[in-house]
């Protein structure tokens, strides 16, 4: 009995989540290991992560940890022990998520990442992350070290790379004084093809999206792009998205999409709820709504080709998404919409995340303008469900579909 | 004034950060002139940005939908300082593509000298696109000008502080508010000319005490940011205040202050407000070799910024302030939505509790809108602060 309720739901499993979990278990293991040999790094979801990898050192993601916390719904709690600390309400909540897990890691799941030896922020995502570590360094006594990749306008020029890149042989020296390690040109060699191998699969699982039906829903691509970001430059996590690709390809050749009655097909712009992200897309699948593509899973692509590698990571890591202007935002949608072959568009306006939403109301126009897709902007938070109001949330979409279905 | 400058033909770039380089501006010949948050504009920002928008990025840019900014013919916005001013300058673009937009990036990181390098090259940048908008180049002569204009400006000011910390009673902190005001907002030799008056006013006052000497000698403590030395007079009045907080606008917080009948005159003693201390005691440009790079070199050599790698640097600064300048209560003021006050006052709080100063935090918009209970706070902790009891 139970198995036929299951068959009937609107929304398919995927297998390969199995090793996805297997993955980010060692992932987790990997870290508290590397905390007590005293060789742990926390490091922002934009850093240049193949360097310290590279170089042994072990890597957590506060980012990732928060989108456990608000999957687990443990947003309002957490955040709440940072407001008695003193940070307003107003602030980042994957940082309040953190900056409470770490006053409080009884009470938070996992019990909080595993102690940190330094915090390597790299500000190509946001400007919040260098305060947010600053924070975590004055609780912790772990040092910061920032990657300063200041916005571009445009393309990338000389003075620009030349200053990341110093930027990128200081984090070398501030890795081999901090951890007593060095970095061997092999080695990042070695790490960097197997992010580029890594980024390539992750992409042809993107890609595979255009088909319809679509293989895989945002929600699938919300847990599964886990591995890119926190792990990339592993052998194993190459072997997640081989597997998930493997799947991918066997759902296009079967006729099987991540739905079951694929009807409209939309983009999703920014972060997602994390605590209400599986009962959104759920209820969205039951009325055949998929979403083939988000500009938030797309951020993780690229490849390291230069002969010389730092210079090829100053590049890539000074030319992602979030550190383009509006109009490259714009122009990513428009493609996403045109190349998925999309219906409309879902804006999350993400009320603690600023350099991802704030521009959403102009950008929301200019796409529909361009596309001629309708799109509709939703308000609310990444971790902290105090600061969304799910009635708003629903009408808004039911009025975008209304104009769909 | 500045309307009578554009009548006469002048070009007026209105800016938003403290620390944009002036004399950069003015060596092409025109006026930077800084825009503030006006109490009286009524919310025009909805169709464009969010309520989360800090409360000063929604005031500008509503001033701009409403025809209510200042007579300007550009705005330059500054980049990698926080995402609201970043994101500001994109949607202002798209919204007013009329309007001559600049940006000038700043390092955010702590990199010697290749921040140095790398922010003399956007400064060039930043020059080519005002010779270009505006059809008239890079002028050495004038940059000198501006240059000693500025820095005798920055000069008489710092003595100011100096003095308003050794001799409240010798300039009262609003009159240096209004001026870093009246500057910023059009940096003339007339501005110059009235301060120098004032300046001379007060250094016969401290005559009168012999303490002009300790006056300069902590000028120049505060440039160094070394206060080790410093030495005060024993019969200070009390309390000694000091605000603290990024955005804030100086005369607003001093007319805030002003309103409260129970305050003294002399309890304000100093700033580490951004249009305050950190963009008055800016290093001096040298005049030789590339201005592009004495320039960059004088503006990250000021007292770093919120928006800026360095919190252990800052917080050791105001732990220094507060024990050396003797200061008894710390106001901590916190804009709406501003990620880089809001995440730094926990930690300026922290540092006042352990070298025991009482502190009160002070969550302002920029319109000051809820001035009531502003005061209503400031009141209290001062009451407080008398008593000799916890804020």
């Amino acid at each position: 009995m139970s198995e036929n309720v299951k068959e009937e739901k609107a929304y398919r499993v995927l297998e390969s989540h199995s090793f996805l979990q297997r993955a980010m278990f060692r992932y987790m293991l990997e870290g508290h290991a590397a905390s007590e040999e005293g060789k742990l790094a926390w490091v922002t979801s934009g850093f240049p992560v193949e360097i310290p990898v590279a170089m042994d050192v072990g890597v957590s993601y506060p980012e990732q940890y928060g989108a456990i916390v608000g999957s687990e719904k443990a947003g309002p709690k957490l955040c709440g022990y940072a407001e008695e600390l003193g940070y307003s309400q107003e602030l980042c909540s994957y940082a309040r998520a953190n900056i409470g897990s770490v006053k409080h890691p009884e009470e938070s799941p996992l019990e909080g990442l595993p102690a940190p030896q330094a915090l390597l922020a790299c500000n190509n995502i946001c400007g919040t992350v260098l305060r947010w570590y600053d924070a975590i360094s004055q609780m912790t006594g772990a040092p910061v070290f920032l990657v300063d990749t200041p916005p571009l306008e445009g393309e990338q020029l000389p003075h620009h790379i030349a200053y990341v890149r110093h930027g990128l042989d200081n984090l070398v020296s501030f890795l081999s004084a901090k951890f007593g390690t060095t970095l061997e040109e092999d080695k990042l060699r070695e790490v960097t093809d197997l992010s580029t191998e890594t980024i390539g699969v992750w992409t042809q699982c993107l890609e595979a999206c255009k088909n319809k039906p679509s293989p895989l829903n945002c929600a699938d691509r919300f847990l599964a792009m886990a591995p890119v970001v926190a792990i990339r430059g592993r052998d194993y996590t190459l072997e997640y998205y081989q597997t998930l690709l493997n799947e991918v390809k066997d759902r296009i050749a079967n006729g099987l999409g991540a739905i079951r009655n694929e009807k409209v097909r939309l983009l999703w712009d920014n972060i997602p709820p994390w605590f209400r992200v599986f009962r959104i897309m759920g209820s969205l699948a039951k009325r055949g709504v998929v979403f083939p593509a988000d500009t938030y899973t797309h951020a993780w692509t690229g490849s390291f080709k230069d002969e010389d590698r730092m210079d090829s990571i100053a590049f890539m890591y000074s030319n992602v998404y979030l550190n383009k202007g509006l109009e490259a935002k714009v122009d990513k949608m428009c493609d996403l919409i045109k190349d998925y072959d999309l219906d409309g568009f879902v804006m999350f306006s993400v009320r603690s995340c600023k350099r991802y939403s704030l521009g959403q109301l102009v950008s929301k126009e200019l796409v529909s303008q361009r596309t001629g897709v309708p799109g509709v902007v939703i308000e609310g938070d990444m971790v902290d469900s105090r600061l969304q109001n799910d009635a708003q949330v629903e009408t808004r979409l039911d009025a975008l579909l209304e104009m769909l279905l | 004034m500045l309307k009578e400058l554009v009548d006469k033909g002048k070009p007026i770039l209105g800016y938003v950060y403290p620390h944009t380089p002036l004399e950069i501006i003015m060596a092409h010949d025109v006026m930077p002139a800084l825009l503030y948050a006006n109490p009286t504009v009524m919310g025009s920002y909805e169709a464009s940005l969010q309520t989360f928008a800090c409360s000063f990025v929604r005031n500008i840019f509503s001033q701009r939908v409403n025809d209510q900014l200042p007579h300007v013919n550009g705005i330059v916005f500054p980049g990698n300082t926080c995402d609201s001013l970043q994101n500001l300058a994109d949607i202002w673009r798209l919204r007013f593509p009329q309007d001559k937009i600049f940006r000038l990036t700043y390092p955010a990181g702590n990199q010697g000298d290749a921040a140095v390098q790398y922010f003399a090259e956007e400064l060039r940048i930043f020059s080519n696109s005002l010779e270009d908008a505006y059809s008239s180049p890079f002028s050495d002569d004038t940059f000198r000008q501006a240059v000693d204009l500025v820095q005798q400006f920055r000069n008489a000011v710092q003595f100011l502080y100096a003095a308003r910390l050794l001799q409240p009673s010798s300039v009262p902190y609003h009159r240096i508010a209004a001026f870093v005001r009246e500057f910023h907002s059009v940096p003339l030799e007339t501005v110059v000319d009235e301060l120098r008056a004032t300046v001379n006013d007060v250094e016969h006052s401290l005559a009168e005490a012999g303490r002009v000497d300790s006056t300069k000698a902590l000028q120049h403590a505060l440039l160094e940011q070394r206060l080790e030395d410093v030495s005060l007079p024993s019969d200070l009045p009390t309390p000694r205040i000091a605000i603290v907080g990024g955005m804030t606008e100086p005369q607003a917080i001093a007319k805030l202050v002003n309103a409260i009948s129970k305050v003294s005159s002399t309890a304000v003693v100093f700033d580490l407000l951004s249009f305050g201390f950190k963009t008055i005691f800016t290093p001096m440009p040298a005049f030789e070799g590339d201005p592009f790079e004495t320039i960059a070199r004088s503006v990250l050599g000021a007292l770093l910024e919120p928006t800026q790698e360095g919190l252990p640097k800052r917080l050791d600064f105001l732990k220094d302030a507060l024990t050396h300048l003797a200061i008894d209560g710390l106001i901590v003021c916190e804009q709406s939505f501003c990620d880089p006050d809001e995440f730094e006052s926990p930690s300026l709080l922290a540092v006042a509790s352990k070298v025991g100063v009482r502190t009160v935090r002070l969550p302002i918009d920029s319109e000051f809108s809820d001035r009531a209970r502003l005061e209503g706070r400031i009141q209290s902790f001062l009451e407080t602060l008398a008593h000799g009891g916890a804020a």
